[in-house]
């Protein structure tokens, strides 16, 4: 049947892999046994461990409760040692500080902890070894298996797997050591002591990994949005870029227009004159291609919606358009202008009409239903710019720092050489107050409205 | 021959101030009045009836792509739009050639050349700037996904002769150079591109150029 032959065929394949692993296996293990004792040494040979964890709330708790179990256990051990060694061996004195100086050292230095734990285990054990009598636990006592629990259980917490089960081998090796050395039989405790001390190993590991995973998923989402705030910061700038590389375009084909049209508006113009607007027209039209280049470059798919696209580079004249959509969607907003409003430069009216927008945005987003009031100043030196709203009709969370709008304000800002400050106002609004350096005005130069 | 008369629509007054004057320094050109944005426009196309419009794309209240479409959207409009623009090859000014423009020009184009655009689109016997003309329906058409069908239908009411004559249009030749690559008298172009331009319902070999590159009938060279 074929069914019998497919299984057949398994089996066969099952067992040239079998022969293989066979004929391979005892070099495998050869070199393994050559390996094992550097590799256990580089594993337990020294005092590298994970730092210690952040436990958040719990605080010094987990150590002020190690430090009591050791106080208990130390004292259980003490007397223990005391009663097997009898009272004139200075011996026990010894064995019961080491073993409780080593769990607390265990907080600290898991490795090297373990080595004197493990070390105060086998001296005590052969040391006990002739005074122990049946019912005696051998090789080691109650206090003893509890104190080195614990150390293995804060050694697993720290260090990788494989040296947490290096350590459990080595324990259960020393076990059996003294075991074997025995001159007399005994109310053997290996075994128990062994599995005790396995699952200590075993949960400590599992906590671990547990604390591993987690370290690393947070670093890896602090990568994430790490990531996502650069991006956000290049795509404001780039933004910023497109949108004031346009208003210079702009003002180019204006020249270009201008050196063209002047020759015109004089009755006989001079070969001079002609040849002077012509170098005029040629540099704007140069200009103009390397701006077209540029613009090409920071061009992006996402250049705003249809009306927006069409319409010019914003200043501060269309305020009251933003103003009347944030009011259509149901913010109070009122404002208010001080000072003698001028034209300013162009960077300077688009980039402050767009911070007033995205502070309106903002609020449109984080206090549904506030009352907004905008300040606008004007000063000699520069413009003022203060958004302040009301607290939300119900409470909202904090606009995140790295937030696409308080970004590009913070950007804008920056570019012009201004001020920007941000922050939540006494009666649980946010205000957004923007100091921008503008230079006097300029003088209205239109020579082609000048003329009738 | 008559005067060609052009409306100009453009928010700064520094711009229309200078075409205006630029073009009133040209023989057979009029400027007739100018529009400070695109609602301003569409009202004074309807007062002045231009031969020409010459249309800034960024206007406050209305702008240019939309107001295009308002001046050259009614049967019977025949008053040609030419689009001005600091960028070309700018989807801009692919949406305002779909809109209805007849072509666009670059706002720092010179005193000759804004004047030969203005002839080009009275006249009608040739796309503006062929080759850049070209590539930006060829560029931007690709964008407008695939062929809508009921445009495909259309194509089949051609004659071979016509399609043939339709496809050498949207690659940029004016009636004269088809007339020379068919070995036909340019009367002969002239008619059959009016054919195509009535059995398609179309306004001018601007929108036939778009019609064959969105419908596939030309496909872009080098994509």
């Amino acid at each position: 049947m074929p069914r019998v032959g497919a299984v057949d065929l398994v089996a066969k394949g099952d067992r040239e892999r079998l022969t293989a692993f066979l004929r391979k296996a005892p070099r495998t293990v050869r070199e393994g046994l050559r390996k094992a004792p550097r590799a256990v040494r580089g594993d337990l040979w020294t005092v590298a461990r994970d730092p210690l964890p952040s436990v958040g709330l719990l605080g010094w708790l987990p150590h002020v409760h190690v430090m009591l179990f050791v106080a208990i256990m130390g004292l259980l051990n003490a007397n223990q040692s005391r009663q097997v060694l009898g009272e004139a061996s200075a011996l026990w004195t010894l064995i019961a500080v080491l073993q409780p100086a080593a769990a607390l050292l265990a907080l600290s230095r898991p490795v090297p902890a373990w080595w004197l734990s493990t070390i105060g285990l086998s001296a005590t054990a052969a040391a006990a070894e002739t005074g122990a009598d049946r019912d005696t636990l051998w090789p080691w006592s109650v206090a003893g298996i509890a104190l080195h629990t614990l150390v293995l259980l804060l050694l697993a917490l720290r260090v990788r797997p494989r040296v947490a089960v290096e350590a459990l081998g080595l324990t259960v090796l020393a076990g059996l050591l003294n075991t074997s050395l025995a001159s007399q039989n005994h109310n053997q405790v290996l075994t128990r002591g062994a599995v005790i001390f396995a699952t200590a190993v075993v949960v400590g590991t599992a906590l671990r990994g547990r604390r591993v995973a987690r370290t690393r998923l947070v670093r890896q989402e602090e990568l994430t949005a790490e990531e996502r705030s650069r991006r956000t910061l290049l795509e404001e700038r780039n933004r910023i870029a497109r949108e004031l590389h346009d208003v210079v375009a702009h003002h180019m084909s204006v020249i270009s227009i201008q050196a063209q049209v002047a020759p015109h508006l004089v009755d006989a113009p001079t070969a001079e004159l002609t040849e002077n607007l012509a170098g005029i027209r040629e540099s704007a039209v140069e200009a103009l291609t390397e701006l077209r280049r540029v613009l090409g470059v920071l061009r992006s798919e996402d250049a705003g919606a249809e009306g927006v696209r069409h319409a010019p580079q914003p200043t501060l004249d269309r305020l009251d358009e933003v103003v009347a959509k944030v009011r259509g969607a149901g913010l109070t907003v009122t404002t208010e202008t001080t000072g003698a409003p001028r034209p300013l430069s162009p960077g300077v009216e688009l980039s402050a009409f767009r911070i007033v927008q995205e502070a309106l945005s903002n609020v449109l987003r984080h206090a549904p239903g506030a009352a907004v009031r905008v300040a606008i100043g004007y000063r000699p030196d520069g413009l003022t710019l203060r958004i302040a709203n009301t607290a939300p009709r119900e409470p909202v969370p904090l606009p995140s720092d790295t937030g696409h709008g308080l970004l590009g304000m913070r950007e804008r800002t920056a570019m012009l050489g201004g001020e920007l400050a941000t922050g939540r106002t006494p009666d649980g609004g946010w205000e957004v107050t923007a100091i921008l350096p503008a230079t006097a005005p300029k003088p209205p130069a239109d020579p082609v409205e000048a003329r009738p | 021959m008559t005067t060609i008369r052009v409306l100009i629509a453009d928010d700064q007054m520094m711009v229309r101030q200078g075409f205006t004057v630029l073009l009133n320094a040209e023989p057979g050109i009029e400027v007739v009045g100018q529009a400070v944005d695109g609602l301003d426009a569409v009202a004074k196309v309807a007062e002045l009836a231009p031969d020409v419009v010459l249309m800034d794309i960024r206007m406050p209240a209305l702008g240019g792509i939309e107001a295009t479409r308002r001046i050259t959207g009614p049967a019977g409009a025949t008053v040609k739009v030419l689009v001005l623009t600091t960028f070309d090859l700018d989807e801009y000014v692919y949406e305002a050639l779909r809109a209805g423009a007849s072509g666009f020009l670059l706002k720092d184009a010179s005193a000759a050349e804004l004047a030969q655009a203005v002839r080009v689109v009275a006249a009608g016997d040739a796309l503006l700037a062929p080759n850049i003309t070209k590539r930006l329906i060829a560029e931007f058409s690709r964008m407008t996904g695939a062929p809508r069908t009921p445009l495909k239908d259309r194509v089949g009411d051609l004659t071979e002769r016509e399609t043939e004559v339709l496809s050498l249009i949207a690659q940029g030749l004016s009636n004269a150079e088809i007339a020379e690559r068919l070995v036909v008298a340019e009367q002969t172009v002239k008619t059959h591109v009016s054919r195509i331009l009535v059995k398609l319902g179309l306004r001018d070999r601007t929108q036939a150029a778009v019609f064959a590159y969105e419908t596939g009938l030309v496909r872009p060279a080098g994509y």
